[in-house]
């Protein structure tokens, strides 16, 4: 019984840990926005931020495999690439990797403090936040922003593991874009 | 993700809610200003920089709400917008950052099987009030708190940015000439 109990546990705990490598997704909207009156879009020019971590500002893969799924979603919506003509609404992104902290749930399940204090275990971990921008063309003003955040690991140096992530990131991002009215 | 991780993710952030409760309001005023004397205000240059939460940086939703709050607020203590010659210039800085919950994970001598450590992100506001004619600064406020999770759904967000505005500009001292 007692071996049972340590064994959910253990489950448990790696839930947790498996937890926080899950992708989450999130967007702001403007209250109110009509997409049905855009139609083409472009990608626009970087703003004043820093772009990106330098690990994928310089690969080209990645830039290029989260174009082609933007550009993909963005035709299955019924959005036209213009190149040619002005567009009506302008993509840009960035992707950001950050250390993230995390409580370590293995070790602290079993901490106790035996002395003058004690600290929480924790374990770091990297995370990529990854976050598009629609933006009215004319006006510049941000229409919406969707992102998506995971874990970095084994995604920076495997191209089907960073394929896939971002695969999930843009469909799932996508997801919660406004539909029209 | 699967339901039990959502259900857990939801109790952690009840807890980080819970744990909000550490809400940290402060202001600074430089000695000898009277910012009775002051009556109008511009938004001078925004500060270009990195908000430390990628989703929050150049967001245009975050940054017109926080703006649409300071002037509610400014003008609530009657403070009148002037762009051409303004008293006082306004500025606003915003931050965020992890910090662990030891819930009492930390305390000395003492075994913790029910104590729940956990991580959340602490949000700060900074609001500046700037002579316009010297440059200096005349009054901080600022708000730090739990945000977990609160960028993440847009309209507890906005609720969170009125919320903390409003506080900030509560500490501002009252119009001396008004009173008396």
């Amino acid at each position: 019984m007692t071996r049972l109990i340590t064994v959910t546990i253990a489950a448990v705990t790696a839930m947790w840990l498996a937890g926080c490598a899950t992708m989450t997704i999130g967007s702001h909207v403007e209250r109110g926005l009509n997409v049905s009156q855009y139609r083409t879009y472009d990608w626009g020019l970087p703003d004043a931020l820093p772009v990106s971590d330098p690990r994928l500002d310089r690969d080209p893969f990645f830039q290029d495999h989260l174009r082609g799924a933007v550009e993909k979603a963005m035709a299955t919506r019924g959005f036209a690439w213009s190149t040619d003509q002005p567009p009506d609404l302008l993509l840009h992104f960035h992707a950001n990797i950050t250390e993230r902290i995390d409580v370590d749930r293995l070790e602290a399940r079993y901490g106790y403090c035996v002395t003058e204090g004690c600290s929480v275990p924790t374990v770091r971990y990297e995370a990529g936040t990854l976050v598009l921008d629609v933006l009215d063309a004319r006006t510049n003003r941000l229409l919406w922003r969707g992102w998506a955040q995971d874990t970095v690991k084994g995604m920076l140096n495997n191209q089907d593991t960073m394929a896939r992530q971002i695969d999930e990131a843009v469909a799932r991002m996508f997801a919660e874009f406004p539909k029209p009215l | 993700m699967p339901p039990f991780a959502r259900m857990t993710v939801a109790v952690a952030a009840v807890l980080a809610v819970a744990g909000c409760a550490t809400t940290n309001i402060r202001s600074y005023m430089e000695r000898g200003s009277d910012v009775g004397s002051y009556r109008t205000y511009a938004w001078g240059p925004p500060a270009v920089q990195t908000t430390g939460d990628p989703r929050l940086d150049n967001n245009q939703f975050f940054q017109d709400r926080v703006q649409a709050a300071v002037e509610l607020q400014l003008a609530a203590r009657g403070f009148e917008r002037n762009i051409t010659a303004p008293d006082l210039l306004v500025r606003y800085y915003a931050s965020v950052e992890q910090q662990v919950n030891a819930d009492g994970a930390d305390r000395p001598y003492v075994s913790c099987d029910d104590c729940r450590p956990f991580v959340f992100d602490a949000g700060t506001i900074v609001v500046d009030l700037i002579d316009a004619r010297t440059k200096r600064l005349v009054w901080r406020g600022w708000e730090e708190g739990s945000i977990d999770g609160a960028i993440a759904n847009q309209s507890w967000m906005e609720k969170r940015i009125d919320q903390a505005v409003a506080r900030i500009i509560e500490q501002l001292p009252r119009r001396i000439g008004r009173v008396s």
